[in-house]
């Protein structure tokens, strides 16, 4: 069995009299690990505990072998990290090269040629490659996430941390950071928080679901997925006996949940049915992107 | 049990080696800043390319570096300070901690500094020292009241922005305080006009990153006011070095943070006994010559 390279043990965050997060215990390995949950269920707090931009108000974080309180090993933590937030914000004027090479700067590269290698390889895998000189205000929001995903790469580090990464960017993109992470996980602990099921389902090995700050599903993709079998089936209406329905692409109803009649068309289950069927099956909880109700 | 991974990014050199390419990559930031450009350019046309002939008093004219090399340098690095707030999620969890990142942005006050410097050097080449413009002070007073109102300021200014910027939100601060610090010192300066054998007038003006120390009267002759020309510029080291901790306190924390608290106490009683120096020293009374 493989060494944990990350372990939360009863880990929580509250801001105020608000709880964030609640008894978390998590042991991350090399790999890419999924999070998925509904807005406020605690996952961007528990990407900045691991990124060591938050403390925990209790319980205990490891990265690394390292405790991120202890000021010293936080710096050993921050120097094999890379950290992608949910929002960024650009300093005025700065081009997409001159910001990743900041960063970079600041990630202890102080070398310029093989920084700016560094930062010319890291835009080129974002597919900014073109777009280096061009300042980040003028880019398009998926450009500029494409901008802040490109410094958290710097380095390949062993830790990555994306907090919605693929928020934003068109298809096209979407699938060429897939096979960027998909490397990169070959040695790297990869966690990616994302509301886009079928990124989850097309990269990890590992899903984790938080609802309201505690971990309500944690193992393996295709074990989740596999719960939804025999609960997912197409018709031409919308059926009142499921839990859920929408329209797909062929103008046929897909209906999850609840009980099927007799007879009808049974699909294969996705990691988005599976989630909607975890979350109780209902789409009021949580606005899943592609959802229609 | 947990493992620790050892790889990372290649050609990483940790320490006084980032620092000092973070303290020229702001630098750099610093002479390509509108404001700081424009403050440069000013000085230079005031100084080198404007009218230097018929100089009759040194008051009109050494102000101007303080005003722009320390007034627009301080907005200039309040900017740079506060121009990578909004990134601070990413340049947060770097392994560059913030008061590393302060202390780069305050290496960037050398360059106002070595402008002051030059400033100083056209200063004294347009009114020499020997002039009788500077009023009853001995060579080294004079000396010392041009590196108190052309040098000193053209530093401090730039460090006091930074400490704005690491502490304060709001995007005009700077300016707001540039405005506060020209009404105080003309206030003070009207005042030891009507009151300049007052003590206490005297360090109400001395109570200040900038304060004449003369004025040219209407009959020709110089007034040459109360206090230290020399522990003035103790004072504002002082002043400078409060401006330094107190920006590299933002985000400090264990043992640095308390060995910044301890030298803020230093530096603050230091300040002040320099402060009371200065207003005891020099002459007792106003001298006209």
């Amino acid at each position: 069995m493989a060494t944990a390279s990350i372990s939360l043990r009863d880990v929580g965050r509250t801001f105020g009299a608000t709880r964030a997060l609640a008894g978390v215990d998590l042991d991350l390995r090399p790999g890419v690990t999924g999070l998925l949950g509904p807005n406020g269920a605690g996952k961007t707090t528990l990407l900045r505990l691991l990124a060591t931009a938050l403390p925990p108000s209790q319980g205990q974080v490891r990265v690394l072998g390292l405790d991120p309180e202890v000021p010293a090993e936080r710096t050993g933590i921050r120097r094999q990290l890379g950290y992608q937030p949910q929002e960024v914000g650009f300093p005025r004027g700065f081009t997409a090269f001159a910001f990743v090479d900041y960063i970079a700067l600041l990630k202890e590269w102080t070398q310029p040629a093989a920084r700016h290698a560094e930062v010319r390889r890291v835009l080129d895998l974002v597919g900014l490659s073109d777009l280096g000189a061009k300042r980040i205000r003028a880019m398009s929001g998926g450009q500029r996430r494409r901008v802040s995903l490109a410094q958290a790469l710097l380095g390949s580090p062993a830790v990555l941390i994306l907090d919605e990464p693929t928020t934003g960017v068109d298809p096209e993109q979407r699938v060429v950071l897939r096979a960027v992470l998909a490397e990169l996980a070959r040695t790297s602990v990869v966690v990616l928080s994302t509301h886009q099921t079928e990124d989850v389902a097309a990269l990890c090995e590992r899903v984790i679901v938080l609802d309201r700050g505690r971990v309500r599903y944690d193992g393996p993709v295709t074990e989740l997925t596999g719960q939804a079998a025999g609960r997912v089936w197409l018709a031409d209406e919308p059926d009142p006996a499921a839990s859920i329905s929408w329209r797909t692409g062929t103008g046929r109803y897909r209906n999850v949940g609840g009980r099927a009649r007799d007879g009808v068309e049974h699909v294969e289950p996705s990691l988005e049915d599976a989630y909607l069927l975890l979350r109780g099956g209902s789409p009021e909880h949580e606005p899943a992107q592609g959802v229609a109700s | 049990m947990t493992a620790t991974l050892t790889f990372g990014p290649p050609a990483t050199s940790p320490g006084r080696a980032t620092f000092t390419a973070l303290a020229i990559r702001e630098t750099r930031r610093l002479v390509l800043n509108p404001v700081f450009l424009f403050a440069v350019a000013f000085i230079t046309f005031v100084l080198w390319a404007g009218p230097d002939a018929g100089q009759t008093e040194i008051d009109t004219a050494n102000p101007y570096p303080a005003i722009f090399l320390g007034g627009f340098g301080m907005m200039a690095t309040y900017w740079l300070t506060r121009s990578m707030r909004a990134s601070e999620p990413v340049v947060g969890v770097t392994p560059v901690t913030q008061p590393v990142r302060t202390a780069a942005l305050c290496a960037v006050a050398i360059v106002p500094f070595g402008c002051g410097c030059l400033a100083l050097l056209r200063f004294v080449q347009l009114i020499p020292v020997s002039s009788p413009l500077y009023g009853a002070f001995s060579p080294s007073a004079r000396v010392a009241v041009l590196v108190g109102q052309i040098v000193i300021p053209a530093l401090g200014g730039p460090l006091l922005g930074v400490a704005l910027g690491r502490w304060v939100r709001f995007p005009g601060a700077a300016f707001v305080l540039f405005l506060l610090l020209y009404g105080w010192v003309s206030v003070v300066t009207i005042l030891s006009m009507s009151h300049a054998n007052s003590a206490l007038v005297a360090v109400l003006r001395l109570f200040a990153p900038f304060a004449f120390f003369s004025l040219h009267n209407d009959a020709g002759g110089v007034t040459a006011w109360r206090g230290s020309p020399w522990f003035f510029i103790g004072w504002q080291l002082a002043l400078c070095a409060i401006a330094v901790l107190v920006a590299l306190l933002r985000g400090a924390e264990g043992r640095v943070r308390t060995r910044i608290i301890r030298a803020l106490g230093i530096a603050g009683v230091a300040a002040l006994i320099l402060l009371v120096l200065a207003a005891l020293g020099g002459f007792t009374h106003p001298l006209t010559a």
